[in-house]
């Protein structure tokens, strides 16, 4: 067995593990005078439970010199050794390796150099991802299981699809209280593209728009913003380009330890003069690289925004010609930030003094061109889709957006978050951002799935079709609310969670309450999760859980942050009886009744053809991703063939780090000519493969060609507006455009119009005829418009008011709890919505009697959460893997030494942090977690990692996982004491303001 | 390939700009130490960066040409 | 000749431990022994933060070396301190006498008997047969006699750690300290170990030396 392993039971000698743990720091101690670790407080601490099991039941038995078993040296004996490239899963960068196989196991990973993503660089968890491919005592879901009678019980494969199918299929018949929408289906970003698409299809097959992934409590917000200020919903550029970038400004990212690998080139942007700007309510491991730090109250984004953009209005630093040519409503805008956000607002709001605010302004005026960087700081906020535009607006300010340098790099999460949020399971959208509520999404995606577009309509309850479903933050009061205030037929009843974790969700306490009242809970994930657990604490059946393989267990394409699609071989077979996740798709479809349908089969043709996998047939991911190419028209995911991606893995060393361009060369195996590609051939891809467009690196930049990757900000909102253009400004055009001047975007009219559609074959004729360029199936509107120089969507203003959103001009609300009354007086929230995303959704009840029980005095403190670099998401995968585990064995809750002074809490103790969520009996939750006492945090503030679960309210969980497959590291889920509270246009949670306090431990 | 016993004057050749410890007791009575085999006598892997076995100046060679991955102003500005 | 040194660049680390789990996974290292580990200085305290990566530097002039009483350690002919752990007592003077913490002692049984020490080998596994499984048992993989160097800085996620000969590290470093106009002093622990800063780091910055 090996040793690095740690075995769940036992206990060890205390003595001599803190003699042995903590040996370097302790050494270094007297090196460096002053040590105090965040980490090696902890893990000093947590290491009698750790190495104790582990030299208990191991070392023990082995000659002291050994380190460990040699599943790795196999290398020497002999057998077939192959290499095979693939990509991280654990954040959105997109880091390269090269796992080495010999007869089937992963024995070693090697740095790939050559990637122009990573240079070969890992953080903590993509340097230990070989733990994956681990088999002894390995705490994988190893095999499907039921729970019953209280116990989780090993069932056969067969067993588990007949039970399910035919409780799903009871539910479905159920008139009275049944039908399709029923059933909510928790999708992953985890999932590669083929397999989130091929999830969307099967969803709708199904008949539900009732389905939803991590990025709805991720980044909704920034999709929903951006995408309504200039078109697409994604990075405006890479993190490679933050080397041509002057300045950059981490507003809600702490990059180096959510996205470590990027800070590779944020530091060489640092080493060659770019400005490093951090504003975070805590003193993060980004802000301690930077060159600014600026610490404000958790919540106050917009102010700070605002702010900044007072001085820079008030100085004149805006880039008026740009915004011009390229921006509408910046008038508006200037005049409320000039009245509303004085300075003494800002301070008043934030907490931050004119100066600070006026630096950071300044800062980012002499340093053009610059981004503006986040992820959850941003988005995890009842007031989020403001507070992206409010940054959108400052980039537009500064005429950073739609060039090389600058704009909005927005650092997704999962490493595949950004291709499920383009083609995966959303609730308002199919594949390519095609609304349902729109009938031309359901007619063009059913011809692309070759099916009748009929006999999908008639799987859906009468007008659901076209209402868009629930989202996963809400999931949990579409089980408990009542059923005449929601807007579907029955309640939910049954949930499957596809790769998604319950703790990242907030309002633990509330989930499981939900969870008492459902008919059925399928987990299918490599990990039992956190949702196993929470089910088995308190219900005694109803569950069934899925091994599924890892994606390093099978291929695909991923969508890293910057849009590049990258390609994964797989390393090794799915392990135990694990099955990939597009066979359990297909092989329940065909328990259901549509597997034929969701691999393409009618009328002699089948879009995608099956492949024999471990476990049975499966759809083939290749086959799967040319009909993605054949129909994602929208944000150009149609020319990145599995051909060309594959081509873009094999030689990787061509692309150049900066640019992210291929100058030349070609692939030595297809002869396929790589010049002027862009890695990965970041979306969008425009037209057929065959058309060769090379990606857009960089969005809407008009200093290149449309067929070099540039572009313009989109023509989605109309031509005009109340007597105001909103199409470019004559001048403002890719470079090389035949049309000089602002336009909408291309269908076939346009094209008589403008003479071009002689342009097109005869074939593309009979295609295009009656279609726009995103529904052409032929891509002939799209390569004539490309071919004139012309961008297929148009070329139109960036919107600096949203006027369809209900804050036109991003508006400061009061987080529902916040610690200032008078702040909540002066930027109430919004009204409650009676239905919102088929709930009703409470407000502004929820702020005013927060305040009228005066939640701000018996909970004191803000309490804010993020993440740590070892682990990722809920934590389940990375919290079984020792070489991660090791490192945070207990979660803690950061505090300022004055507050903790005046509490009588002493560092590392353990403490119960309560906040205004209740449990079903009325009790306020609260948390055991130990205290890290630091002046990382304000005293005003509290953090707690959020990757943590199995122990709920001070009790370990670990009898209610399955035998063997619990997590090495267990902590309370901060998620288990999150309040109420979520955006009013995405349903994104609240998880980075609400309140808290904090007192010494009692049992 | 396992060698017991490597003579000083190889090490001194190698670690030309190195002190030779000799300060504890076991050694001042004559005890050796168990030694490695150098890494250049290794013949390289079949997927691997390649020098000529045995010759230390090819393996030297390839090794600071891979240390320059270390620098990402190799691959950035190659 | 080369002369394998580590240098670790406190403006770059950013405490990810990639270098930590890199080591765990090429060396199976088990729970509870840290070859290397990251420590974070003024942890929080708003512009002292620092964090380094720390190992066995592979010293020039090696305590450990110095006090063992049973003469276990050696030095390779490229710089690098290996130990035999055939011969180790478990006694723990080169704890003792190491100023960067860097060995480890796998403890096991109800007395709290020491075990063999073990620590960095500079992946370059130790006296035993090259690549054998003997070797990799003991001590852990040899990445050196493969022609690559040391797992851990190989795959650190800003290059802070850098791993290999000297004067190339040297090189490395002097350019990164001229860029960003510092002094040098951020190469944590060079001095101690080798006895002198890495050439060039001191005086190497030039007013307006950022490109």
């Amino acid at each position: 067995m090996l040793l690095t392993r740690k075995a769940n039971e036992s206990l060890a000698d205390q003595r001599t593990a803190a003699v042995q743990h903590g040996r370097l720091a302790q050494g270094l101690s007297s090196v460096l005078g002053k040590t105090i670790d965040r980490r090696a407080f902890l893990k000093r601490s947590g290491i009698t439970a750790g190495a104790g099991a582990v030299l208990a039941t191991s070392v023990a038995q082995l000659p002291f010199s050994m380190i460990g078993t040699a599943e790795a040296a196999k290398e020497q004996a002999g057998g077939k050794i192959e290499v095979k490239r693939t990509i991280c899963t654990h954040c959105s960068v997109g880091c390269a390796i090269d796992a080495v196989v010999q007869d089937g196991v992963w024995i070693r990973q090697e740095p790939v150099f050559d990637s122009p993503i990573n240079l070969g660089a890992h953080c903590a968890k993509g340097a230990s991802i070989r733990e994956h491919g681990i088999t002894h005592d390995s705490h994988r879901l190893k095999y499907p299981m039921k729970l019953e009678g209280g116990k989780w019980k090993k069932i056969s494969w067969d067993t588990a699809y007949d039970e399910i199918s035919k409780k799903l299929i009871e539910i479905r018949n159920d008139k009275e209280k049944g039908g399709p929408d029923a059933l909510f289906v928790v999708g992953s970003s985890k999932h590669n593209n083929e397999q989130s698409y091929l999830l969307r299809k099967w969803v709708s097959l199904w008949g539900t728009n009732n389905c939803d992934h991590q990025a709805r409590i991720c980044h909704s917000t920034t999709v929903a913003g951006v995408a309504q200020t200039w078109g697409y919903g994604a990075m405006t550029n890479s993190y490679n380009d933050e080397q041509n970038s002057k300045s950059l400004f981490f507003l809600g990212s702490n990059a180096a330890e959510a996205h470590p690998v990027s800070m590779l080139h944020t530091l060489h942007a640092k080493e060659n003069g770019c400005k490093v700007i951090v504003a975070d309510p805590r003193y993060t491991r980004t802000a301690a690289k930077a060159d600014i730090y600026v610490r404000f109250r958790s919540g106050t984004d917009v102010p700070m925004l605002f702010g900044i953009l007072h001085h820079i209005f008030k100085n004149g630093w805006e880039d008026k010609q740009y915004i011009h040519n390229r921006v509408y409503g910046m008038e508006e805008v200037k005049k409320e930030v000039m009245a509303k956000w004085t300075p003494d607002k800002v301070t008043e709001a934030t907490g931050c003094s004119e100066a600070e605010i006026f630096n950071v302004a300044k800062t980012l005026a002499e340093n053009r061109p610059g981004f503006i960087i986040w992820a959850m700081g941003q988005t995890q906020h009842t007031n989020a889709n403001a507070i992206v535009r409010a940054s959108n607006i400052l980039m537009l300010a500064l005429g950073n957006v739609g060039r090389s340098g600058g704009g909005c790099n927005i650092y997704r999460g999962h490493d595949n978050v950004q291709g499920a949020t383009d083609i995966g399971p959303n609730p308002d959208t199919l594949p390519g951002y095609y609304p349902v509520a729109v009938p031309g999404s359901w007619a063009h995606w059913s011809r692309v799935w070759n099916v009748d577009p009929k006999w999908i309509a008639e799987r859906y309850a009468p007008g659901m079709q076209a209402k868009p479903g629930m989202t996963v933050s809400r999931w949990i009061d579409g089980v408990t609310e009542k059923n005449d205030v929601i807007d579907q037929g029955p309640n939910l009843r049954a949930i499957f969670f596809w790769g998604h974790a319950p703790n990242s969700q907030s309002r633990g306490a509330d989930m499981v309450e939900a969870m008492k009242k459902l008919d059925l809970m399928v987990v299918l994930d490599p990990y039992p999760s956190a949702s196993a657990a929470m089910f088995a604490m308190v219900r005694k059946d109803g569950a069934y859980l899925l091994p599924v393989a890892t994606q390093l267990e099978t291929e695909g394409s991923a969508t890293c942050s910057n849009r590049s699609v990258q390609w994964r071989e797989k390393v090794i077979d799915p392990l135990f009886e694990s099955r990939t996740d597009h066979m359990i798709m297909y092989q329940l479809a065909q328990k259901l009744g549509f597997a034929d349908q969701l691999v393409g089969k009618k009328d002699g043709k089948q879009n995608i053809k099956l492949v024999k996998g471990k476990g049975g047939e499966e759809p083939s991911m290749e086959d799967t991703l040319r009909e993605i190419n054949r129909g994602a028209w929208t944000i150009g995911y149609t020319g990145q063939s599995p051909e060309r991606i594959q081509a873009h893995m094999r030689n990787m060393h061509l692309f150049d780090v900066k640019t992210l361009r291929a100058k030349g060369g070609k692939d030595a195996k297809t002869g396929y000519d790589l010049t002027g590609d862009y890695y990965g051939l970041p979306w969008p891809c425009y037209g057929t493969p065959a058309l060769k467009h090379p990606g857009s690196p960089n969005l809407y930049d008009t200093s290149k060609h449309v067929m070099d990757g540039g572009g313009n900000f989109r023509a989605l909102f109309g031509v005009e507006r109340d007597g105001v253009n909103l199409l470019a400004e004559d001048g403002s055009h890719p470079k090389g455009a035949e049309i000089t001047t602002g336009h909408p975007q291309f269908d076939h009219v346009l094209l008589k119009k403008l003479g071009w559609w002689d342009d097109l074959t005869d074939a593309e004729k009979v295609e295009a005829e009656g279609k726009t360029w995103a529904t052409d199936l032929s891509g002939g509107i799209q390569r004539v418009a490309l071919k004139h120089g012309c961008h297929p969507f148009g070329n139109a203003k960036a919107r600096a008011i949203v006027w369809n959103f209900p804050d036109a001009i991003p508006q400061h609300r009061e987080p529902l709890y916040s610690p200032r009354p008078d702040m909540v007086e002066k930027y109430p929230t919004h009204d409650d919505v009676k239905t919102l995303w088929r709930l009703p959704t409470l407000f502004k009840s929820v702020q005013q009697s927060a305040v009228k029980e005066e939640m701000h005095k018996k909970f004191p403190l803000i309490l804010t959460s993020g993440r740590l670099v070892e682990y990722e998401g809920g934590g389940e995968e990375t919290r079984s893997n020792p070489w991660l585990a090791e490192l945070q064995q207990d979660n803690f809750v950061e505090i300022n030494p004055k507050t903790a002074a005046d509490r009588g809490i002493r560092n590392g103790e353990y403490v119960w942090v309560s906040t205004p969520a209740k449990n079903v009996d009325g009790k306020h939750v609260r948390l055991k977690v130990k205290a890290q006492v630091t002046e990382r945090v304000g005293p005003d503030t509290c953090f707690i990692p959020f990757h943590f679960s199995g122990w709920w309210q001070g009790q370990d969980m670990l009898a209610s996982y399955p035998d063997g497959a619990a997590p090495i590291v267990r902590g309370e889920a901060v998620n288990t004491a999150t309040t109420y509270g979520y955006d009013r246009v995405t349903m994104m949670q609240e998880t980075k303001t609400t309140l808290c306090q904090v007192a010494k431990f009692q049992a | 390939m396992r060698r017991l016993l490597v003579v000083a004057a190889v090490v001194f050749a190698g670690g030309c700009m190195e002190v030779e410890q000799a300060s504890s007791p076991a050694k001042q009575a004559g005890q050796t130490v168990k030694r490695d085999a150098n890494p250049w006598s290794n013949e390289p892997l079949a997927m691997g960066p390649k020098w000529n076995k045995g010759d230390r100046t090819s393996w030297e060679e390839q090794i600071k040409k891979r240390q320059l991955e270390q620098h990402e102003h190799q691959r950035i500005y190659q | 000749m080369a002369r394998m040194k580590f240098l670790c660049d406190a403006e770059r680390c950013i405490e990810c431990n990639g270098c930590v789990t890199a080591c765990k996974n090429e060396n199976e290292v088990p729970w509870g022994v840290n070859r290397r580990r990251v420590v974070t200085i003024n942890d929080g305290v708003i512009g002292a933060e620092k964090s380094i990566s720390v190992a066995c530097m592979h010293c020039s002039d090696a305590p450990c070396m110095a006090v063992c009483p049973v003469d276990c350690f050696y030095k390779t002919a490229d710089g690098v301190v290996l130990h035999d752990k055939d011969l180790c007592i478990g006694c723990g003077y080169c704890f003792y006498a190491c100023p960067f913490g860097a060995p480890q002692f796998p403890q096991a049984g109800a007395f709290g008997l020491r075990g063999k020490m073990d620590k960095c080998t500079f992946c370059a596994g130790g006296p035993e047969v090259d690549k054998s499984e003997a070797e990799f048992k003991k001590y852990g993989r040899n990445r050196l006699a493969e022609g690559k160097l040391p797992a851990c800085a190989e795959m650190c996620s800003t290059k802070a750690l850098l791993g290999g000969d000297g004067d190339v590290i040297a090189d490395i470093y002097r350019e990164r300290v001229a860029r960003r106009g510092s002094k040098g002093a951020e190469a944590w622990g060079w001095g101690s170990a080798y006895g002198q800063p890495p050439k060039g780091a001191q005086g190497a910055a030039p007013a307006g030396g950022k490109s």
